[in-house]
């Protein structure tokens, strides 16, 4: 090896990480100011979660809870989104809550973008997204363990006023919703473990049907209960965010809903894609130059 | 470029720069942020948890002339073993923080293991188990079959009861491999959830801020 090559090869392997950091900041960025197209392919928990929504009964209910924090925001709230836009797509009606008090402002943020984006299409009373009839806001309260037992029991017990200082009982959707047993499926939309005491408690204690979204960080470690039938599907970080994005903006054109929406999730996957491109280079290059360095050494 | 108008908006850019610098070095704006960050998150809670919580559980029922006595005395002991958390800061009697920590501890062990050991151990073995049903397609039946052997490798990997001789060699060695490829997969989750999460503030940079992109 000439020593040329090995200097850069020393050189590459004592780079100041901030050069690494600027190539990554110009690898995102660029790809959001000029995207290429990417359509994501939905993998199969995503489908699956979305195919269990689609055909849900009628008389069932989605619950939502927001389990997450401003810090992941920007991958988990495409989630919630993309979830309450399929659920009123198909007229389920819909029960948001919150086992953080972070979650409160995201979670309310989320139902005023798409309950805005339905009633500002709407043209009939039926068209409309109504609070207190077709989705309510539960809030929060605490702690976690009275919350997933109790809904079990009665919902207004848990939430007796909602986010918005209603008393819930007097909500005409709780008439429909009382526990677990009107919720077709509870998914959780979280940054941490608790999908895993919606498991322990909810689900062991009443039979309730889960699915989570999850930060990608998180994900390999809720796979098995994917596999176990556990969750019915899963939505893994902002791809999987982007994933369902798709499946839902292609049944809301099947409806007759061709709004042009923004899909944040899908909007981010050029710039994921290159960020991974670059990643994958430096681990190649860094390698490289370890193997080819030591070899020199020994 | 399309520059936002909202103060907010500026408020919430520079604060995201000023965590960002701290890639280029330490330095004060940094460290301004990150403590409002801190501040205003522990300000946020304790307001909720004030409003929602203690003032309508607590005071309102104390204070309503139709809550029974008996129940009044009961949420006053309660407010009082949860105030012992408080205790911690007073060296003399801090031991009393044991109490609201034991009952916390005491109800939560109770009520987690008897579901956790069903959720977590019984059901998950189910998942290994291999019927004929796993072999619905091929690909089922492949996979049901490699998650079974990984299963298997792995807790073995974790078997340090006896040597790993004869069969228990090959298979701990298997059990590595597995846990190497679960790794892998970890970190390539969390490259994609670090980038993602970067990727979030640059949108609303360039976009709620910069107007760079739509």
């Amino acid at each position: 090896m000439s020593t040329e090559r090995e200097n850069i090869l020393i050189r590459l392997q004592k780079i100041d990480r901030r050069w690494i950091y600027l190539v990554l900041w110009l690898v995102v960025m660029f790809p959001l100011i000029f995207p290429f197209k990417i359509k994501p392919k939905p993998t199969p928990p995503v489908e699956q979660l979305f195919n269990y929504i689609d055909t849900m009964p009628e008389n069932k209910a989605l619950a939502i809870s927001v389990d997450f924090t401003p810090d992941t925001r920007a991958e988990l709230q495409p989630m919630v989104v993309a979830l309450l836009r399929h659920a009123f797509a198909i007229r389920r009606r819909v029960g948001i809550l919150a086992i953080s008090v972070y979650g409160l402002g995201l979670g309310e943020e989320a139902i005023q973008q798409v309950t805005g984006e339905f009633n500002a299409h709407a043209r009939t009373h039926e068209d409309s997204v109504i609070y207190g009839e077709d989705y309510v806001f539960w809030g929060w309260t605490t702690p976690i363990l009275t919350v997933m037992l109790g809904m079990g029991e009665r919902i207004t017990n848990v939430f007796p006023v909602d986010y918005y200082g209603n008393r819930t009982e007097s909500l005409p959707i709780m008439k429909e919703i009382k526990n677990y047993d009107d919720i077709g499926i509870l998914i959780t939309v979280a940054a941490s473990a608790i999908p895993r005491s919606w498991i322990n408690y909810a689900q062991v204690q009443f039979g309730v049907n889960l699915s989570c979204g999850i930060t990608a960080v998180s994900a390999a470690d809720f796979y098995p209960y994917v596999n176990s039938g556990q969750f019915i599907g899963m939505l893994a970080g902002m791809k999987g965010a982007a994933e369902y994005e798709q499946l839902v903006r292609q049944r809301m054109e099947k409806n007759g809903m061709e709004w042009a929406l923004r899909n944040r999730g899908t909007e981010a996957m050029s710039s994921q894609t290159a960020a991974h491109l670059a990643i994958m280079a430096f681990i190649v290059l860094g390698n490289i130059a370890y193997f080819a360095t030591r070899r020199k050494r020994k | 470029m399309n520059l936002s108008t909202d103060p907010w908006v500026w408020i919430a850019a520079i604060l995201t720069l000023a965590i960002f610098s701290f890639l280029y070095k330490e330095n004060p704006f940094y460290r301004i942020a990150e403590h409002l960050y801190v501040g205003i998150a522990n300000g946020y809670a304790i307001t909720f948890y004030w409003h929602r919580i203690l003032v309508p559980s607590l005071f309102d029922r104390v204070g309503a002339a139709a809550t029974p006595v008996s129940t009044k005395i009961y949420l006053i002991a309660i407010a009082i073993i949860g105030a012992l958390y408080f205790t911690r800061f007073i060296p003399r009697i801090s031991w009393l923080v044991r109490i609201p920590i034991a009952i916390v501890l005491g109800y939560a062990s109770g009520a987690s293991i008897p579901r956790a050991i069903d959720a977590e151990i019984i059901r998950q073995l189910k998942a290994t188990i291999i019927t004929r049903a796993s072999f619905a397609s091929w690909q089922a039946g492949l996979w049901a079959v490699i998650i079974l052997l990984g299963v298997i490798a792995t807790i073995s990997y974790f078997f340090f009861s006896t040597e790993r001789r004869g069969a228990l060699k090959p298979l701990s060695y298997a059990g590595i491999i597995f846990i190497m490829i679960g790794f892998g997969a970890s970190f390539g989750y969390t490259v994609m959830a670090r980038i993602s999460l970067f990727i979030g503030r640059l949108q609303f940079l360039l976009g709620d801020w910069l107007g760079l992109i739509k």
